[in-house]
C-alpha cells in the first residue's frame, strides 16, 4: 500500500517538467512515511531524509539519469550505507568455532539455531548444539525435534536450572567430541530483566564465544534500538539474524539494531522450515524497506 | 511503563498552551479605544480562539513522538484528526487553565480511539454461558506469546474457581506440546493432545468432548503461530474455528511489534473474527503504542496485557486504566 503511494509520488515527479524544491520535499516526505511504516527508527528516518533532501537539492543527476532516478539512487546509497554494501558471510576459522545466540523472547532464536546448524551441516561442518535455556518449558525438546532427524546432536538437561553451568558443560562435551562448530542457544530475555541480562553476560564469559549472534524479530518496532543496545552492552554482538521476514513485516526495526550494535546482518529467516534461512542481501533488503520490488 | 508517552503528551499540552498565551497577550494589548465602537468588547477581550496554526507545529511534533511510541502511522493520523477536531475553533477564556483544556481534549481523543464497540467481562461471560464448556481459541503470529499467555489465563481462571482444559492444537512447532504440558503441570490443568502432525481441529474437538463429558467450564485452544500472508495456515485456522465454534477468539499480539502488528491483526480479523486482544511483553519497556493501534484497527477490546514471565503476570486492561497510566501521576 505504501510502496504504491511511494511509487505514485515518484511517478508524479517523473511527469513534472521541472523539479523544484517543493517537489523534492514532497517526495522526501513520502519516503519518510514509507520508512516509518516499515518500522525504521523515527530519529534515523529524520536524519536520513535530511541527508537525502540536501543531496537531492544540491547534486546534479549524472549524465543520462533523470532527477527521479537520481533521487532513488541517493535513497539506496544512504540506506545501504547503514547496512554495509556487501554481504558478510559467517566465518568458521578455528576448530571448534563457538557461537552464542541471544535475543528477546519469541524472536526466533531456537528455530534460527536449528536453521544455522542445518546451513553449516550442508557445507560439510560437524555441528553440536547446546540448549542453555532453563526458562522456557519445552525448549530442549524443541531443539532436539528440529535437528535430531538430521543427525545433529543436542546437549541439554531440562531438569538443570543453572544456565551458565549447562552452557559450559555443553561446550566441553562437544569439544571432546571434536565437532567443528558449537552453537549455544540461550533463553529469551529483554533489557528490563536485569537478572537475565547478567546471566547472559556470565554465559558469554564462561564459554568465550567466537561470535555472539543477536536474533531479532523482523516485526519489532521502535524499541529495537534500545533493546539491541542493552544486549550489546552485556556481550559484544558480532552479527545479526533477522527473522520472520516471510510475513508482511518489512524489517525496519532491524536497521536500528544494526545501528545500535555496529554488527552486520548475516542471515534472514524467511519461514518456519529448517531450510528457510537466506544469506543477507543488502540491496534486496532496501527494496523491501521502501516497499518496492527488486530494481 | 508509559513514562515516555506521558512525557510527550505533556509536552504537547505545554506547547499549545504557550501559543495561546502569546495570542492572549496580543489581545490584552489592544486598548479599549480601538474596539470601543463594538459592543460587548470586554466579552471578546476575554476570549481567545484556538486556531489551527496554534496547534499545527505541536501536532507535527506529537506525531513523531507517537510514532516513536510504536503507534502505527494510520492510527497516528486518526488521532491527529480527532485532536484537531476537538481543539480548533474552541474559545478559551483568558485566565482559565488552558493546560487542562488541552489535556482533556487529548484524553478524550485517546479514549475514543481505545474504546471498543463492545466490552467483554470474561469471567462474567464464562459464568453466564448455560451450556458448558466455554471455548476460547487463541490465534497470532509466531513468537507473540500464545502458549505462555494460555498458561497464565488458565492459572487466572482457576483462581476464579473455574475448571479448565487445554487443547494442544499447535501440532506443528517443535517442542510446542512439551512446552504446554510443562506449563499445564505447573498450574495444575489437563492437556488434551495428539502427536505432532495431527489435525489441529481434531485435537480441539476432542478437548471439547472431554470437557463436555466431565463438566469442565473452559476449553483453551492453543494454535500454531502463523504468518498472515500464509494462505494454507490461515485456512487451517479458519477450519479450527469452524469445527470448534469458539465462544471467543483472542488475538495475541506482541507489544514490541511495530506497524506490522496492525497488519497482522487486520488479516487475522478478516480470516476469523477477533473478539478480544491480549498484548504481551509490555514489561519489555514497550511504549504501549500497539494498544492504541490494534484497538483502532480492528475495534476489538484489549482484555489483558502480559507483563512478565510468571503465571501471575497477566493484568486486566481497560481504556481508563491505560489512559490513567499515560496521564496520571507516576
Amino acid at each position: 500500500k505504501l510502496g504504491k503511494a511511494l511509487n505514485s509520488a515518484l511517478k508524479k515527479l517523473a511527469r513534472s517538467r521541472t523539479v523544484d524544491e517543493a517537489t523534492i520535499k514532497e517526495v522526501v516526505r513520502d519516503i519518510q512515511r514509507a520508512l516509518i511504516q516499515a518500522d525504521v527508527n523515527v530519529r534515523m528516518v529524520l536524519q536520513l531524509t535530511k541527508t537525502i533532501e540536501k543531496r537531492a537539492l544540491e547534486e546534479e543527476p549524472p549524465a543520462g539519469a533523470s532527477k527521479k532516478e537520481h533521487i532513488i539512487q541517493i535513497v539506496y546509497e544512504e540506506l545501504t550505507k547503514f547496512l554495509g554494501k556487501e554481504a558478510k558471510p559467517l566465518e568458521i576459522k578455528e576448530k571448534p568455532t563457538i557461537l552464542l545466540t541471544v535475543g528477546i523472547q519469541g524472536s526466533g532464536k531456537t528455530t534460527s539455531v536449528a536453521k544455522l546448524a542445518r546451513h553449516l551441516q550442508k557445507r560439510g561442518y560437524k555441528v553440536g548444539l547446546v540448549c542453555s535455556d532453563t526458562w522456557r518449558p519445552g525448549a530442549y525438546f524443541q531443539l532436539k525435534q528440529l535437528v535430531e532427524p538430521l543427525g545433529i546432536e543436542v546437549f541439554g538437561d531440562p531438569e538443570e536450572k543453572d544456565a551458565v553451568k549447562l552452557a559450559r558443560e555443553g561446550v566441553e562435551y562437544f569439544k571432546e567430541k571434536g565437532v567443528d562448530v558449537i552453537i549455544v542457544d540461550s533463553a529469551g530475555r529483554h533489557k528490563e530483566e536485569s537478572g537475565l541480562i547478567e546471566e547472559m553476560r556470565q554465559i558469554s564469559e564462561a564459554i568465550k564465544p567466537h561470535e555472539v549472534i543477536l536474533v531479532i524479530d523482523g516485526t519489532i518496532g521502535q524499541q529495537a534500538y534500545n533493546q539491541a543496545l542493552a544486549f550489546k552492552e552485556a556481550t559484544p554482538i558480532g552479527s545479526i539474524i533477522v527473522t520472520k521476514l516471510d510475513g508482511s513485516a518489512k524489517g525496519g526495526g532491524a536497521l536500528s539494531a544494526v545501528a545500535a550494535t555496529g554488527a552486520p546482518i548475516k542471515f534472514i529467516g524467511v519461514g518456519e522450515r529448517i531450510d528457510d534461512l537466506e544469506a543477507f542481501d543488502p540491496k534486496r533488503f532496501v527494496s523491501r524497506l521502501l516497499g518496492m520490488g527488486d530494481i | 511503563m508509559f513514562g515516555k508517552l506521558r512525557e510527550k503528551l505533556k509536552k504537547f499540552t505545554q506547547t499549545v498552551e504557550e501559543k495561546i498565551e502569546e495570542e492572549e497577550k496580543v489581545v490584552e494589548k489592544k486598548t479599549p479605544e480601538e474596539t470601543e465602537e463594538k459592543k460587548g468588547f470586554i466579552e471578546r477581550l476575554l476570549q481567545v480562539e484556538i486556531k489551527e496554526k496554534d496547534i499545527e507545529d505541536a501536532l507535527d511534533e506529537l506525531e513523531l513522538e507517537l510514532l516513536e511510541a510504536d503507534v502505527a502511522l494510520e492510527t497516528v493520523e486518526a488521532l491527529r484528526e480527532k485532536i484537531k477536531e476537538k481543539l480548533v475553533g474552541r474559545k478559551v477564556r483568558v485566565g482559565t487553565n488552558k493546560g487542562k483544556i488541552i489535556e482533556e481534549a487529548l484524553r478524550e481523543a485517546i479514549t475514543e480511539i481505545l474504546t471498543p464497540e463492545k466490552r467483554i467481562d470474561l469471567i462474567e461471560m464464562i459464568k453466564s454461558k448455560e451450556e458448558k464448556p466455554f471455548v476460547i481459541a487463541f490465534v497470532g503470529f509466531n513468537g507473540s506469546g500464545k502458549t505462555t499467555t494460555i498458561a497464565k489465563l488458565a492459572h487466572g481462571l482457576k483462581k476464579n474457581g473455574l475448571s479448565v482444559v487445554i487443547a494442544a492444537s499447535d501440532t506443528f512447532r517443535a517442542g510446542a506440546i512439551e512446552q504446554l504440558e510443562e506449563h499445564a503441570k505447573r498450574v495444575g490443568v489437563k492437556v488434551i493432545k495428539h502427536s505432532y502432525g495431527a489435525d489441529p481441529a481434531a485435537v480441539a474437538y476432542d478437548a471439547i468432548q472431554h470437557a463436555k463429558a466431565r463438566g469442565i467450564d473452559v476449553v483453551l485452544i492453543d494454535t500454531a503461530g502463523r504468518n498472515e500472508l500464509n494462505r494454507n495456515l490461515m485456512d487451517e485456522m479458519k477450519k479450527i474455528a469452524r469445527v470448534t465454534k469458539p465462544d471467543l477468539v483472542i488475538f495475541v499480539g506482541d507489544s514490541l511489534g511495530g506497524n506490522s502488528v496492525v497488519e497482522q491483526a487486520k488479516q487475522f480479523n478478516e480470516a476469523v473474527r477477533i473478539d478480544g486482544v491480549i498484548l504481551t511483553k509490555l514489561d519489555a519497556d514497550a511504549r504501549g503504542g500497539a494498544a492504541l493501534s490494534i484497538s483502532h484497527a480492528i475495534g476489538a477490546p484489549i482484555l489483558f496485557v502480559g507483563v512478565g514471565q510468571g503465571y501471575d503476570d497477566l493484568r486486566p486492561f481497560d481504556e481508563k486504566w491505560f489512559v490513567e497510566r499515560i496521564f496520571g501521576e507516576e
